[in-house]
């Protein structure tokens, strides 16, 4: 699996019954041998179409590290998400052959938008990051995802969580060298450590006329509270480079490594054909189309455990027709997250 | 306002109390709001939560401190005065973000010992102890107590690390902090008066006790709606139901008619993130051997389930469990408050003995398990803001 995956043609047609056919026999494969996902979909022998799939709530991999055992099947690293609204991770087993596979869909959709040219990354993270054994944090998930559209790899952050250790003379030193540049960052970070950083007058005179494409994940929320739009966002990052620089931002999550959702110039995200979709109502799980409701996101490419069809936490609208950017797959907008209200109660959460 | 002396009968022989006012015309003034609370409900509360303050400011509620502290209040002295109770002095309440009825709850009652006061708000809270202030100073009718609201009480809110933190700890006769563990020890450690007094109202998890004979639409009805209001989130609210002496299939029936009433108690759709979380305990609760079925419209997640099972936690999650008492009593929290009862005979004195050696601070009547009082979490917190002179 997956037959679907056509690294060449992410987002041409797809046999919506094949694809139903492979997540029907990936949820078998995942019932047999993850016990606890069985016991939340006792008796599951196959779909009819896609609302009938079992899925799992995203909140789930908070307290349940589902692993699937298989033959073939060899666990290896665990996905960790960044935290940042519960304080509690989620955690995503990880095997081989899926990595494989998530890295070859990650690749085939990033060069639907960035190209095939291969030239220096750079990442808005520390080195540091990479050197926790057998755990791999989203954003280096995210970042290494890049790593086969790229020459070398630096990182320009001192501190992983602190954007002002910016280390200007290594990012200097690439502007020298290069025309051409690959940088990624989570949202915020690119935006406190680059696009809203007092530039030192070299960097900003090295920038001007370079073909740089920034790519970004992570979500808004920490930008919306400082009334950061993505026009501001982006006119400051572009400012000065070549005209064919570009902002990608991308949506992803961890339970669903390996396939990212970038903004296409019409404004929308779509699924790769290896991926689909489905809107639902909060309150009755209806499936929705041109209404927004919670998006749950499937995907062929998850062996190791469980997380091939997710109900996530986030809010989007299905657009029904063609988009002007020519991509087929199902297309959506992301509206954001559910909304929180605060909890009330006594003093004890 | 001026000293006043009031007189009270209790086993101990004639008390007097001195106020800074008339607490009759205090209790009638804050009775006399309710007329202006019915009419509307102030955008910062629920429904649920104004009816909830509305029906606290009865006058035999508004009272009952004076009795239980003082006995039984009388005109005139009839004996030989054996106490005179004087208040202590000012009052610093710390009210956490997300404290929500217990902050107006508490300023009502501490309203009559007439002391300066001043609540500490969390810094990023739907402020309901603030909100009630402004409202009762501008909607109460003049006199004493309006005035001592309006001059006497302060609602403030700053950070951990700001001076007004010490100054406030240094300056109060009487502490009361809701909030963790780690916030009540951290003010409490805070340099404070020698003679001043410190209460802490701290994590603390409560749970519902039923007999399968006590059962009926009624108590079902009560049931939900004590855990409706706040859900795992609230301290008195039952964090679990225990059905006593019954079966596991019981438990499930229990689940079952609770799920059935539900909407007939409960109208409000639930927030989208609310019906979401359900979902999610609802997958959690079957992964860990759980029955779980959802209320109406994702409202809630009813799991019933033998005692053994490990727990799940989700705001609206409620867990429905059979057990001996005794086996009750084992599994009860380190944290335990409330026990909350529908029991045949709770008058039967087999309950006291069962909980004579828990932690358990209150056994109530399961719809009175959110009832606020001058006694709390087994402290006598009211009645010691006073200090007791012997007179002999």
């Amino acid at each position: 699996m997956s037959r679907l995956l056509n690294p060449d043609s992410p987002y041409g047609p797809r046999s919506d019954a094949d694809f139903l056919a492979e997540m029907n026999a990936l949820t078998r494969a995942h019932i047999e041998g993850c016990p606890e996902y069985a016991s939340i979909w006792p008796g599951f022998d196959r779909a009819e179409n896609l609302t009938e799939l079992p899925w799992l709530h995203v909140g789930l991999f908070k307290h349940i590290e589902f692993k699937t055992s298989g033959e073939g099947i060899r666990h290896e690293r665990t996905l960790k998400s960044s935290a940042t609204t519960s304080g509690v991770s989620s955690l995503v087993t990880l095997d081989r052959a899926s990595s494989e596979l998530q890295s070859a869909s990650t690749l085939a959709i990033f060069r639907n938008f960035v190209g095939d040219s291969i030239r220096p990354l750079l990442v808005l993270d520390s080195s540091r990051s990479l050197l926790t054994r057998g755990e791999v944090s989203a954003r280096i998930a995210a970042a290494l995802s890049l790593r086969p559209l790229a020459s070398e790899i630096h990182f320009l952050l001192d501190d992983a969580e602190d954007p002002g250790s910016m280390k200007w003379d290594s990012l200097a030193e690439q502007l020298r060298n290069h025309d051409d540049l690959l940088v990624y960052g989570f949202t915020w970070i690119l935006w406190l450590a680059w696009g809203n950083a007092n530039l030192p007058d070299e960097i900003r005179e090295l920038l001007a006329g370079k073909r740089i494409h920034f790519v970004h994940s992570g979500g808004w929320k920490k930008l919306e509270d400082i009334q950061v739009d993505r026009r501001r966002f982006d006119d400051s990052l572009l400012s000065g480079l070549h005209p064919d620089a570009r902002v990608i931002d991308f949506y992803g999550l961890v339970e669903q490594v390996g396939i990212i959702y970038p903004l296409c110039e019409a404004g929308f995200r779509h699924a790769p054909a290896w991926a689909d979709l489905l809107v639902r109502d909060p309150w009755t799980l209806d499936s929705l189309v041109g209404e927004p409701g919670q998006l749950q996101l499937m995907n062929t490419l998850a062996m190791g455990a469980p997380y091939h069809n997710v109900l996530t936490e986030d809010v989007g609208r299905i657009v029904p027709g063609d988009c002007p950017c020519g991509r087929a797959g199902k297309r959506f907008e992301l509206l954001g997250r559910i909304p929180k209200a605060e909890v009330r109660g006594c003093a004890n959460v | 306002m001026s000293d006043h002396l009031s007189y009270f009968e209790s086993s101990a022989g004639t008390v007097a109390v001195s106020l800074p006012f008339d607490y009759h015309r205090a209790v009638e003034d804050w009775v006399a709001l309710r007329k202006t609370m019915i009419r509307q409900v102030p955008d910062e509360f629920t429904r649920d939560e104004w009816a909830y303050l509305v029906t606290f400011l009865e006058p035999g509620n508004l009272l009952r401190p004076f009795l239980n502290s003082f006995g039984v209040s009388v005109t005139e002295p009839s004996g030989p005065f054996r106490l005179l109770y004087r208040p202590r002095g000012p009052i610093a309440i710390w009210l956490p973000n997300n404290v929500s009825l217990l902050g107006p709850l508490t300023l009502v009652l501490l309203s009559l010992t007439g002391q300066p006061m001043r609540l500490k708000l969390g810094s990023s809270t739907e402020d309901l102890a603030g909100a009630f202030l402004r409202y009762a100073v501008s909607n109460l009718s003049p006199g004493d107590l309006q005035e001592y609201l309006a001059t006497q009480v302060q609602a403030e809110t700053f950070a951990r690390a700001d001076p007004r933190q010490q100054e406030l700890a240094g300056s109060a006769k009487v502490r009361i902090v809701f909030g963790t563990d780690a916030a009540a020890e951290a003010i409490h450690r805070l340099p404070h008066p020698l003679d001043s007094i410190g209460f802490s109202f701290v994590d603390r998890a409560s749970e519902a006790w039923l007999e399968p004979g006590a059962l009926n639409v009624e108590v079902l009805t009560t049931l939900i709606k004590v855990f409706v209001i706040y859900g795992q989130a609230g301290c008195t609210s039952p964090k679990r139901v225990i059905l006593l002496n019954g079966s596991r299939g019981e438990a499930t029936d229990l689940r079952d008619r609770l799920l059935e009433l539900w909407p007939t108690v409960v109208g409000a759709e639930p927030a989208m993130h609310t019906a979401s979380g359900n979902l999610m305990a609802e997958q959690w609760s079957r992964a860990l051997g759980w029955d779980p079925q959802p209320a109406t419209r994702n409202a809630a997640v009813l799991a019933s389930g033998s005692r053994e099972l490990p727990g799940f936690e989700s705001p609206m999650a409620l867990r429905i469990q059979s057990a001996t008492p005794e086996q009750a009593l084992a599994d009860l929290p380190a944290n335990i408050q409330t026990i909350g009862y529908a029991l045949e005979k709770p008058e039967d004195p087999a309950w006291l003995k069962l909980l004579a050696g828990s932690q358990v601070l209150r056994f109530v009547p399961l719809g009175q398990m959110h009832y606020f009082g001058s006694h709390w979490d087994g402290q006598e917190f009211w009645r010691q803001c006073f200090e007791g002179m012997e007179i002999r």
